[in-house]
């Protein structure tokens, strides 16, 4: 585990709405010593959560029940929150404007995680 | 009259005296005899000239009479031919000397003494043409050439027809001087006058001759021609037959002959007489039209064969004119078997139709566009509504236009095929997938494109089962690593509360096979929902005997059944998969005496499930929330937007679960 980068305290927003990946995420995130922020399983959920809570970065689950994560992705990107996507659906199901977005490939081993959660705390600059 | 007579004849008859009245009355008596003499000669040469009608012997009858009238040891009639150089003379014919006498000479030139007789200026009489001052001035002989008869006396006069022309000279000669007396003067003027008259005469029969014969000739070629028309008319593999004016057959071609059979039909049959009413009616009113007209008509005709095989053969009407009044003299036709042809057609139709595929042919140079019926409807166009190529470009989707127009550039200036799919824009606002092809159906002179010509087929239903494949895929591809996900979850989570290996395995096997018992469910309903009872009886039944066994240890209280979409339904398979394996191991099923009571009911816009144990074992508390636990209180809830409430009530553990319908129902 040496080469996993340090994470401990970082504030990660986690929007995944199938409750046993949303756990198994939040296990990873504890596992790493970062601190999670939701889970939200439902996109006015993470957007009040993201909006009322200090966060570095976000793992986004890219469809919601049928309802796309876009939204919350743009009001991150204005607000300068690194986040990516978590999807089975590989970049296929985004948009072109999120093409070039970190993207976590479900399923995903914790390395993974804590890989892309090191490129976005890089991006924060925290 | 003596008087005139002297002196008329003063220069010859200077002896004479008054006395010799005898003399001088043998000598008038002698004169009267020759004047007479040469009046019946020159009634004979009129009579002669009048009888001939063959040129040559007409003009041997003239210089035969001359020689004679006028005593000269000979004469000639030469052709005035006037070539290229100005002059020339052609012998014609000779008498009182053989034709030999002149064949070693030049014919007589435009000279001097010639001129005035073949240039029609008058008559030249030269009692001695040596002397003559006109004679001898023309090189190269300078007079007669060597050899020539000996001419002194000399005597000649131009032949001019009646429209002026002169035809030639009539020449006499003697070897004597002094032997042609101006009385002849009159008598020459006269026999070249009757000479121009019957070479006019016989000219003109010889043209009325040639005539005749150029009209023989013509006739018989037109037999020929007629003979020629009726051979090729009789090898030829069509029918063709030729009608008068009302369209009586009037001839038939031998191909007519065979196929129709020579006993088929009536003499005064028209060319439209056929079986077929409706085809009959429509012709005669086709003919009607040409016969008003005179313009050629063209229609399809059914012929019954000798076979009783009635087939359509194409038939082409046309008006015969005359060439000189353009008047319609008779009317031709034709009539070819296209039986083939129409089958060929007809079975292509047939396929266009089978296969709904619209046809269609583009002129190049014109983007004239024609289109099928078919091919119409695939733009939403009626059979009767106009279609053209700006009509077409303008049907295609905006999107796809510049595409479209593209490839049918490429296709045109390659010679490439033309293949492409395309949104259609219908009238209507439908949007509708085409699929057009197209080739090259005839090259251009200048080697390029000159028309193209393709189908079309209407595919949107394609696109859509495409398009729904690809979701349908792509949807597949999103649950299996959502079922990934999640059973990686399950194990981590297994894991992490597992005491041992065994109990990390006999926990994960259960938990993945209550996974996989949902997912069945869902897969019986095509993935967009499952009863909430099939689920609760699929995780209970199993354990209805509890660990000691026997039935009855469940009790299902329920006002309804509802139907959970797939995100509901496999949360719920799963927590009340953890509720019953608890109670089986720790809970009311793990004695004999304990039971458990499930409550399901639907309370305002929420579903309310509780679960309730009895007569088990004392509930405790434990110490650290499990899998369970925090599925049922954190996941379950999260998931599903509702409130989930575990109570550890000694006498039975309790679990109440308030979830809202609309994260439940299925989103039709």
């Amino acid at each position: 585990m040496s080469n996993v980068p340090d994470l401990a305290g970082l504030r990660v927003l986690v929007v995944e709405d199938e409750m046993m990946v949303s756990m198994l995420i939040e296990d990873m995130l504890g596992d790493l010593g970062c601190t999670v922020v939701g889970p939200a399983s439902r996109l006015d959920e993470a957007i009040a959560l993201a909006n009322a809570s200090e966060l570095d970065c976000a793992v986004l689950d890219v469809n919601l029940g049928g309802q796309p994560i876009f939204p919350l992705a743009d009001i991150l990107r204005a607000r300068g929150a690194p986040f990516a996507f978590a999807t089975g659906y590989g970049d296929a199901g985004l948009r072109d404007v999120d093409k070039g977005s970190l993207v976590l490939q479900k399923p995903f081993r914790e390395t993974d995680l804590a890989r892309i959660l090191g490129e976005l705390r890089a991006a924060a600059g925290v | 009259m003596h008087m005139v007579g002297a002196r008329e004849r003063g220069d010859e008859t200077a002896l004479v005296t008054i006395e010799d009245l005898s003399a001088r009355l043998a000598m008038a008596e002698n004169a009267l005899a020759e004047e007479s003499r040469r009046a019946d000669l020159l009634n004979r040469i009129a009579a002669a000239i009048g009888a001939g009608s063959d040129l040559s012997e007409v003009v041997q009858t003239v210089v035969d009479g001359g020689v004679e009238l006028t005593g000269a040891q000979f004469g000639a009639f030469f052709y005035n031919l006037v070539d290229a150089d100005g002059e020339s003379y052609t012998l014609y014919t000779l008498s009182g000397a053989p034709r030999s006498a002149f064949a070693d000479f030049p014919m007589p030139r435009n000279t001097a003494v010639f001129a005035p007789t073949f240039s029609g200026a008058g008559l030249v009489r030269s009692d001695d043409i040596t002397k003559d001052p006109r004679y001898g001035h023309n090189a190269p002989h300078h007079g007669m050439p060597t050899g020539h008869l000996p001419v002194r006396s000399y005597l000649a006069a131009p032949v001019v027809s009646g429209s002026g022309e002169v035809l030639g000279g009539l020449f006499f000669g003697h070897a004597q001087t002094g032997m042609f007396t101006p009385r002849l003067e009159p008598l020459l003027h006269g026999l070249s006058a009757q000479a121009a008259v019957a070479i006019d005469n016989v000219r003109l029969g010889e043209a009325a001759r040639r005539d005749l014969q150029q009209r023989r000739r013509v006739e018989a070629a037109l037999a020929e021609s007629e003979s020629r028309f009726r051979m090729i008319a009789n090898t030829l593999p069509t029918l063709c037959w030729e009608a008068d004016l009302e369209g009586r057959v009037t001839w038939r071609n031998q191909r007519w002959h065979d196929y129709v059979g020579v006993e088929s039909y009536l003499p005064g049959a028209f060319w439209y007489d056929v079986d077929d009413a409706q085809a009959r009616v429509e012709a005669q009113g086709r003919w009607r039209e040409a016969q008003a007209t005179g313009g050629p008509l063209e229609l399809v005709l059914p012929l019954r064969g000798r076979d009783g095989v009635a087939r359509p053969f194409l038939t082409r009407v046309e008006a015969a004119r005359d060439a000189v009044t353009d008047e319609i003299v008779r009317w031709m036709g034709v009539n070819l078997d296209i039986a083939a042809e129409t089958a060929a057609h007809e079975r292509l139709q047939f396929a266009l139709q089978a296969g709904r595929l619209g046809s269609w042919e583009l002129d190049v140079e014109t983007r004239d566009y024609t289109a099928s019926d078919l091919c119409k409807a695939n733009y939403g166009r009626r059979p009767d509504e106009t279609f053209g190529f700006h009509d077409l470009v303008a049907a295609v989707h905006d999107e796809d236009r510049d595409r479209m127009r593209a490839a049918i550039e490429h296709a045109i200036a390659t010679g490439a095929d033309y293949d492409i799919e395309y949104r259609a824009i219908h009238p209507s606002g439908d949007v509708r997938w085409v699929h057009a092809r197209g080739r090259v159906a005839e090259k251009a002179d200048h080697g390029g494109v000159r028309r193209m010509a393709g189908v079309s087929l209407d595919i949107t239903e394609r696109k859509r089962a495409e398009e729904r494949q690809r979701l349908l895929l792509n949807e597949l591809n999103h649950r299996v690593k959502n079922t990934l996900a999640t059973v990686q979850s399950i194990a981590s989570q297994t894991l992490r509360s597992a005491a041992d290996t065994r109990a990390f395995r006999d926990a994960f096997e259960s938990r993945l096979l209550a996974l996989s018992q949902t997912h069945n469910l869902l897969t019986d309903a095509n993935w967009e929902a499952a009863s909430l009872h099939a689920i609760l009886v699929m995780e209970l039944s199993p354990h209805a005997g509890g660990r000691q066994g026997g039935g009855g240890r469940f009790v299902l209280e329920s006002d309804r059944d509802i139907r959970l979409n797939p995100k509901a339904a496999v949360a719920l398979g799963m927590a009340l998969h953890e509720l019953a394996t608890n109670a089986v191991k720790y809970g009311a099923l793990s004695t004999p005496s304990g039971r458990v009571l499930v409550r399901s009911r639907v309370s305002g816009a929420d579903l309310v499930l509780e679960w309730i144990e009895q007569g088990g074992p004392t509930v405790v508390r434990p110490s650290r929330r499990g899998f369970g636990g925090r599925l049922l209180e954190q996941g379950l809830a999260g998931e599903l937007a509702g409130r989930v409430v575990l109570t550890y009530d000694p006498a039975g553990l309790s679990c109440r679960m308030q979830l809202p319908m609309r994260a439940l129902e299925p989103t039709e």
